[in-house]
């Protein structure tokens, strides 16, 4: 298990993001991030007008370097669109990528307080501030590597589930193509012609 | 068809189901259940000597029920492969066919399922969609009127394969129609039954008009429309033949079909909304253009493949534009209408797009998963100090934990997926989360707790599902209320009890406990896990006199934006109700017991750090600009 870094160390870069009009639309990113500059253990904050554009990666990537960066916290979307995008540009400055924490706030904050900046705007920080105090305790970790059976299952016989096996195998995979009927075809083998090219369906 | 099942590197296994799913992306274990044809498919060589002997007929599901087949049958000539298939429902063991089958001896009546295993890398779901059964909406009288027909009824009757070698007939009496009205939308865009557009129905009823107008030239044809939607290349131009051969279009949803009794010709009252004018037109037939609804076992696909499910019951995509035919599952992907409503050229294109998905993992020798594993600290384990114990063993739900009285409990990092039910189970906090630690989270939780935490609906949420509702709330710009502050683990069965009598000691004014739904779980039994403990909170908070709604435990799916939002609005109402004197006297008259019963996590090592952290963190946020020097 990895040591907790010594709270003197600790290194945290801050971005805000506006995503154009998304954030900033309802809430100021520039005063979250001034307000983060000055949380412990953050040294350097700054709001950007796409964090996940070429320019918000770069200024990221080259903020790790000139601050010497150890923590980075990116508060803009949601992990589940993201996530991956920030660990790979912190990756590639030399960090961690599990030193790189997202506050989520578009999503779950601008996007669903529309009707209320003020409380919006709390909710950005508070958001932010969140980020910022997991990252702090957050340690360097290393993917699992795991073998591939190289073996792909189509579930279903129909046309969708015929195309993909025959992609599949033409890619040289073998493959194992499932249908709880007698015979595959799917509802296509029991269409006439089809639209717009009127040619059979079989 | 016939290029798969000839394919070197394509086993057609048909008659066969999924009935397990273990392992994860690259290491996928499937049970499939071969299910007994009680015919030998390495000596049926597809002659039909024993469907002409079969003495039963039952109707063919494949052509609708307009035809018969036999016990011993194949769906249809062009079938894949070509072997027969004894119906065992059917059948009345009289043996003519083993004997019409003679040297061949293809039929073997003490077959049985078989169970299989195949280990996989990577699997796609293609598992199609069903059709509306129109027989519920009682003013189009399908069932009742034999001239109203379905438009799958009406693709086996002019199919030149189909019963009646193409030549469309009216059931009531064998003539050819002249003239006929298709109704589009039925069963779909209808709140009755199901509100989606059902993508196809459009397009295929004017395929079917112009097919007929092709094979009848005399024939009237009108379609009933809400609107036509013709979005995709060449589909409006199609439309635009259509028009020009003289199938006539009326913009209205039919209210009412009635029948002559004696001529079985149907009446069909409707809008024509371009005309403004209500009209009652006769026809000799009505085909009735059903929706495209999700098959009626998604359920169970579902939970063996561990796949959410969007409103209506269509499988569930990870993200709608960035990862459109990737499930929650890495490994697992979705092709076809068992997503949605699908043509052929989007389901032959989503098809060849899962190939390309599930082909960057199976040309890879290696793939990488998180490190978001269960860690036992060994010094705090009683284990290993010959007590007996086990608890978090029990609360895996993929057998990665072993104890040995004697010995730290051990993880087999392999097996562990990361729900991080074993870490909140522990009850000596001997086990740690990576990526999710208790100082993590705590220090999250006391952040978001900093300033007037008696106004704060504080959200645990899982990754998959109630965060995933969360965000769909704000995708949806379902709005709610602000004061909602939430953390975020992989799993309902990662929400340690701990952390919510920390929320409460710190003061806050409600408290969401919400993961999946229990089918949903990405963990198999995670959320059992979760559940099993918010309802033992829930005894607690009750016996401790909490006012009612301050703690509330819901189930969230992904797709579930609108209730997520309802739910915090609701609880935002509950402490509003309670009113901030009547919450701040019980919040503080709690602390104590909170306290107590949070204590044990404090001991967790790291977490007094934390602790140091946090009450600068909470310093440094509610004062007004202050550098406090970090």
């Amino acid at each position: 298990m990895s040591e907790s870094p010594n709270p003197e160390e600790l290194r945290i870069g801050v971005y805000v993001c506006h995503c154009g009009t998304n954030i900033a639309g309802v809430i100021p990113p520039d005063e979250v991030a001034e307000w983060a500059s000055h949380l412990p253990g953050v040294v350097h904050a700054a709001d950007t007008l796409y964090a996940c554009a070429d320019s918000g990666q770069t200024l990221i990537k080259n903020d790790i370097k000139k601050y010497n960066l150890n923590r980075v916290v990116v508060s803009a979307c949601s992990v589940r669109m993201h996530e991956a995008t920030f660990r790979g540009a912190v990756s590639e400055a030399g960090l961690n990528p599990f030193l790189m924490e997202m506050a989520n706030i578009r999503e779950q904050c601008t996007w669903a307080h529309g009707h209320d900046k003020e409380g919006a705007l709390k909710k950005a920080k508070d958001l932010t501030a969140a980020a910022i105090a997991k990252a702090r305790f957050l340690a360097p970790l290393e993917m699992i590597t795991v073998p591939v059976t190289k073996r792909a299952m189509v579930i279903g016989g129909g046309v969708a589930g015929i195309s993909t096996a025959l992609d599949l195998a033409d890619q040289g995979i073998e493959t194992i193509l499932v249908e709880k009927e007698p015979t595959i075809g799917g509802v296509m083998a029991q269409l006439n012609k089809t639209f717009p090219t009127m040619d059979c369906s079989i | 068809m016939v290029d798969a099942a000839r394919h070197p590197k394509i086993d057609v296994r048909t008659y066969t189901q999924v009935e397990r799913v273990e392992g994860f992306v690259g290491n996928f274990k499937v049970q499939l259940r071969e299910k007994a044809r009680y015919v030998i498919a390495d000596r049926c060589n597809g002659c039909g000597d024993c469907a002409k002997v079969c003495p039963i007929e039952v109707p063919n599901r494949f052509e609708l029920d307009l035809a018969p087949r036999k016990a011993a049958y194949v769906a249809m000539s062009q079938s894949v492969p070509l072997l027969y298939t004894i119906d065992q429902e059917a059948c009345i063991h009289c043996y003519k066919c083993v004997e019409a089958c003679g040297a061949l001896d293809a039929i073997d009546f003490s077959q049985e399922d078989k169970i299989v295993w195949e280990d996989i890398g990577a699997i796609v779901v293609a598992t199609g969609f069903n059709h509306f059964d129109p027989s519920v909406i009682p003013e189009y009288g399908y069932n009742q009127y034999p001239n109203v027909i379905t438009a799958m009824e009406m693709e086996r009757l002019n199919n030149s394969a189909g019963p009646t070698v193409g030549n469309l007939i009216r059931p009531s009496d064998g003539e050819n129609p002249k003239r006929l009205a298709i109704i589009n939308c039925v069963g779909s865009r209808d709140k009755r039954f199901n509100p989606w557009c059902s993508n196809f129905c459009c397009m295929y009823a004017i395929k079917n008009a112009v097919l007929l107008k092709q094979m009848y030239p005399e024939i009237e044809l009108s379609i009933y429309y809400i609107d036509i939607r013709t979005p995709s290349k060449g589909y409006e131009e199609f439309y635009e033949r259509a028009r020009e051969m003289g199938i006539k279009f009326i913009q209205g949803r039919p209210s009412l079909i009635t029948e002559d009794k004696k001529s079985h010709n149907l009446f069909v009252h409707s809008e024509d909304i371009t005309l403004g004018l209500v009209t009652e037109y006769e026809y000799d037939m009505v085909m009735l253009n059903q929706a495209a609804v999700p098959q009626p076992d998604v359920d169970s696909v579902s939970s063996v493949l561990n796949i959410q499910q969007s409103p209506g019951g269509w499988f569930m995509e990870y993200h709608p534009k960035l990862r459109p035919l990737d499930t929650p599952t890495d490994g697992i992907f979705i092709a076809g209408a068992c997503q949605g409503p699908k043509d052929i050229p989007a389901s032959v294109a989503s098809g060849s797009a899962t190939a390309s998905r599930a082909g960057r993992i199976l040309h890879s020798d290696e793939w990488e998963i998180e490190p978001i594993i269960a860690q036992v600290w060994e010094d705090r384990c009683v284990s290993a100090d010959g007590k007996k114990c086990g608890i978090c063993a029990k609360a895996c739900p993929y057998n990665a934990i072993t104890v040995e009285v004697g010995t730290a409990a051990q993880v087999t990092t392999a097996k562990c997926h990361g729900c991080g039910g074993c870490v909140a189970e522990c009850p000596h906090n001997a086990i740690t989360q990576l990526h999710y630690t208790d100082a993590q989270i705590l220090a999250q939780i006391r952040a978001l707790l900093a300033d007037k935490p008696e106004e704060k609906i504080f959200a645990f949420r899982c990754h998959w599902c109630s965060y995933g509702g969360a965000d769909m709330a704000g995708t949806s710009h379902f709005e709610y209320s602000a004061n909602e502050r939430g953390v975020r683990v992989m799993c309902s069965a990662r929400m340690d009890t701990d952390f919510i009598y920390e929320a409460y000691r710190l003061g806050a004014g409600a408290v969401l406990y919400s993961g999946c739904h229990p089918q949903d779980c990405h963990y198999i039994t995670g959320q059992l896990v979760g559940a099993s403990r918010a309802e033992r909170l829930q005894k607690i908070f009750d016996k401790m006199g909490m006012s009612p709604g301050r703690f509330r435990i819901e189930w969230i799916s992904a797709a579930e934006g609108q209730k997520y939002a309802n739910v915090i609005d609701e609880m935002q109402q509950t402490i509003d109700e309670i009113g901030k004197e009547k919450l701040l006297a019980e919040i503080e008259s709690m602390k104590p017991e909170m306290e107590k019963r949070a204590r044990r996590m404090y001991e967790v090592p790291d977490v007094t750090d934390a602790s140091d952290y946090s009450d600068k963190m909470k310093i440094a946020m509610t004062l007004e600009v202050v550098d406090i020097g970090k």
